[in-house]
C-alpha cells in the first residue's frame, strides 16, 4: 500500500514528462494517415457490425431477460471497456521494450511508460463514447442516476488493468514470449466474460468462474447501471475492487523490484 | 545562465563519488523459453556473469572537465550509465549531487513521426525539464541548432548530423550542474562541433561539472582538466590528460592491454 503511495507522488512529480509521453502516443500512432483519429471510432464500430451478425442474427444469443435492449447496444456497452482494457494491457507490454533505447540512457520513473500508454488508451475509450452516446439517444436508452456507477466501476477496472500491466510490461522485458503469451490469454478470456452473451444465462456451476473474474463484474456492472438503469451488484464489485487491489500491489512489486535492471537487460 | 559566485564558493564539493563500485551483468544465456526450460531442467549454466566494472573508487570535484578514455567495451558508458542513473551497481556506492544532462547517444528520446517541435518538448520533459521552462527557451534551442526552416518537419527526414545538433541544442539548455557527454561530437559538420566546443568553454567558466567519453585524444588534451583510463573493466590511472593520453598510447601496442 506504501509502495502505491509512494510510486503515485513520483509520478506526479514527473507528470510533465506523464503528459509529453501520453500526447506523443497519441500525435504519433495516427500520423501519415488520411483518416487519423477516426480510426479510433471506426475500429469498435466494426467489430461490433459484424460480432452483432454473428452471434444475434445467426447464432440468436439473447440480451437480457426481460429487456428489450437490441443487440448492438446490448454488445457495445461491455465491447467498450473490455477494449479499453485488452488494448491498455497489450500495448502496455509493449511499452518498456519500444522504449530501450531511452531506458538505456535517462533516469525517470518507469511505470510513466506503462501510465502515459493506459490514459492514451482512456482518451481512445472517450472519443468511442461518443457513438455510444449517439446510441443512447437514437434507442431512447432513459437516463437514470445509476449511471454516475460507471465512474468507480471505471475506476476499479483501471486499477485492475494498471496492476497487469505493470506485471506484463516487467515480464515481457525480460522473456519476449510473454507478449504471445499475452495474446493468447486475453483472446481466451474474450470468451469467458460476458461480452458477447448475457451473464445471466451462465449455469449455476461456472458462476464461480465469473465471480472471481473482475472483468465479468465490470461488463456485467456497466450492463445493469447504464442498460438497465439499476445499481450494480455490491457483492460482486466489492469481490472485483479487493482483487484489483491485489493484482495492482503485485503488479506494481514485481515492476518495482526488476526497475533497477531493466536498463541492463532490454 | 548560473551565476559563476555560488560555483566557485562550493568548487571544492565532490559532486561525483564511486566508493568500490563493481557492477556486474548477468546475461542470460537462454533468451526463450524454449532455450531456457530445457537448460533448467538438464542443470546447466542459465546466466553468463560478465564484470562491467571492477572495484572502481573516484571523486569528481564541482566544476572539473574529466576526460574517460580507454579501449571499446572497456566499461566507459558503463561508468556514465551509473553516474545517469539509470542502472544500479552491484556492490559498492554511487553519490551524484547536482542536477545531471546526459548527452548520451543523442535522439534517444526523440519520436521519428514527430516534428521538431514536438520532439523539442518531449525530449526536454525526459530530461527533467517542466513545460514552461522548455518554452521560455525554445527560441533559443531552435536559434543554436540552426534548423528554424525545419522545425516543423517529422524528424524521419532528418540527417544524423541534424539529429545531433536539436539533441545538443536541447541538453545544454537544461542548465545542467553535471554534463555528460559521450561520443557526440563525431558526427555534425565542423562549424557546428566549433560551436558546441565554444558552448562547452562556455559551461566550464560557469563552474559546470564535464564528463567527457571520447577516442579523440587531441581534444580530451585540450578540453578537459582531468583524465581516467579504463581498461578491461579496471581504472588503470587518473591524472592530467597529456600524462594519460601518452601513457594509452603506448599500452595500445601492447597486445594484453
Amino acid at each position: 500500500m506504501l509502495a502505491i503511495v509512494q510510486e503515485f507522488q513520483s509520478v506526479i512529480k514527473w507528470r510533465e514528462l506523464l503528459w509529453q509521453m501520453t500526447s506523443r502516443e497519441i500525435k504519433a500512432r495516427y500520423k501519415q494517415s488520411i483518416l487519423g483519429y477516426f480510426w479510433v471510432i471506426l475500429n469498435p464500430l466494426a467489430q461490433m457490425l459484424v460480432m452483432s451478425f454473428a452471434f444475434s442474427v445467426i447464432l440468436r444469443i439473447p440480451t437480457n431477460s426481460a429487456s428489450h435492449i437490441p443487440y448492438t447496444l446490448f454488445l457495445y456497452t461491455a465491447l467498450l471497456p473490455w477494449n479499453l482494457f485488452s488494448t491498455s494491457v497489450t500495448s502496455s507490454a509493449m511499452s518498456l521494450v519500444n522504449s530501450a533505447p531511452l531506458i538505456r540512457k535517462i533516469y525517470f520513473p518507469r511505470s510513466i511508460l506503462v501510465i502515459s500508454t493506459i490514459i492514451a488508451k482512456l482518451i481512445d475509450f472517450a472519443f468511442a463514447l461518443t457513438v455510444l452516446i449517439i446510441f443512447f439517444i437514437f434507442f431512447k436508452i432513459p437516463i437514470t442516476l445509476n449511471l454516475l456507477w460507471v465512474i468507480p466501476i471505471l475506476l476499479t477496472q483501471l486499477i485492475f488493468t494498471l496492476g497487469l500491466s505493470l506485471f506484463f510490461a516487467a515480464a515481457n522485458l525480460i522473456y519476449r514470449d510473454i507478449q504471445y503469451l499475452l495474446a493468447l490469454i486475453i483472446s481466451l478470456w474474450f470468451y469467458i466474460t460476458p461480452i458477447v452473451y448475457p451473464a445471466d444465462i451462465v449455469p449455476n456451476r461456472f458462476k464461480f468462474i465469473f465471480q472471481l473474474n473482475p472483468m465479468s463484474v465490470f461488463v456485467n456492472a456497466y450492463r445493469q447501471t447504464v442498460l438497465g438503469g439499476k445499481s450494480p451488484d455490491l457483492f460482486s464489485l466489492f469481490i472485483a475492487l479487493i482483487v484489483s487491489f491485489i493484482t495492482l500491489s503485485v503488479g506494481l512489486l514485481y515492476f518495482k523490484q526488476r526497475e533497477n535492471t531493466f536498463a541492463d537487460i532490454v | 545562465m548560473k551565476t559563476p559566485l555560488p560555483t566557485l564558493f562550493n568548487m571544492n564539493n565532490t559532486v561525483i563519488k564511486f566508493t568500490n563500485l563493481t557492477k556486474k551483468f548477468s546475461l542470460q544465456k537462454q533468451k526463450t523459453f524454449k532455450e531456457f526450460l530445457p537448460a533448467l531442467f538438464l542443470g546447466e549454466q542459465t546466466k553468463n556473469n560478465f564484470i562491467a566494472l571492477d572495484n572502481i573508487s573516484f571523486k569528481v570535484k564541482s566544476g572539473e572537465t574529466l576526460g574517460i578514455i580507454g579501449p571499446n567495451g572497456s566499461g566507459k558508458s558503463t561508468i556514465l550509465k551509473l553516474i545517469a542513473g539509470v542502472t544500479a551497481p552491484t556492490k559498492g556506492k554511487v553519490y551524484v549531487n547536482g542536477r545531471i544532462s546526459p548527452l548520451i547517444e543523442l535522439g534517444a528520446g526523440f519520436h521519428p513521426e514527430l516534428t521538431a517541435r514536438e520532439n523539442i518538448f518531449l525530449n526536454g520533459a525526459i530530461l527533467g525539464l517542466s513545460q514552461k521552462e522548455i518554452e521560455n527557451n525554445f527560441n533559443s534551442i531552435v536559434k543554436f541548432s540552426e534548423l528554424e526552416e525545419f522545425i516543423d518537419q517529422p524528424i524521419k527526414f532528418f540527417s544524423s548530423g541534424m539529429y545531433m545538433r536539436l539533441g545538443f541544442s536541447v541538453a545544454i539548455h537544461t542548465h545542467p550542474d553535471i554534463l555528460i557527454i559521450d561520443e557526440i561530437l563525431a558526427v555534425g559538420d565542423p562549424n557546428f562541433q566549433q560551436k558546441c566546443f565554444q558552448k562547452m568553454e562556455e559551461f566550464k567558466k560557469n563552474g559546470v561539472t564535464i564528463l567527457y567519453v571520447s577516442h579523440d585524444l587531441d581534444t580530451v588534451i585540450k578540453f578537459c582538466s582531468r583524465c581516467l583510463l579504463i581498461s578491461h573493466s579496471k581504472l588503470i590511472a587518473d591524472g592530467s590528460p597529456i600524462q594519460i593520453c601518452q601513457q594509452y598510447l603506448k599500452e595500445k601496442t601492447n597486445p594484453s592491454f
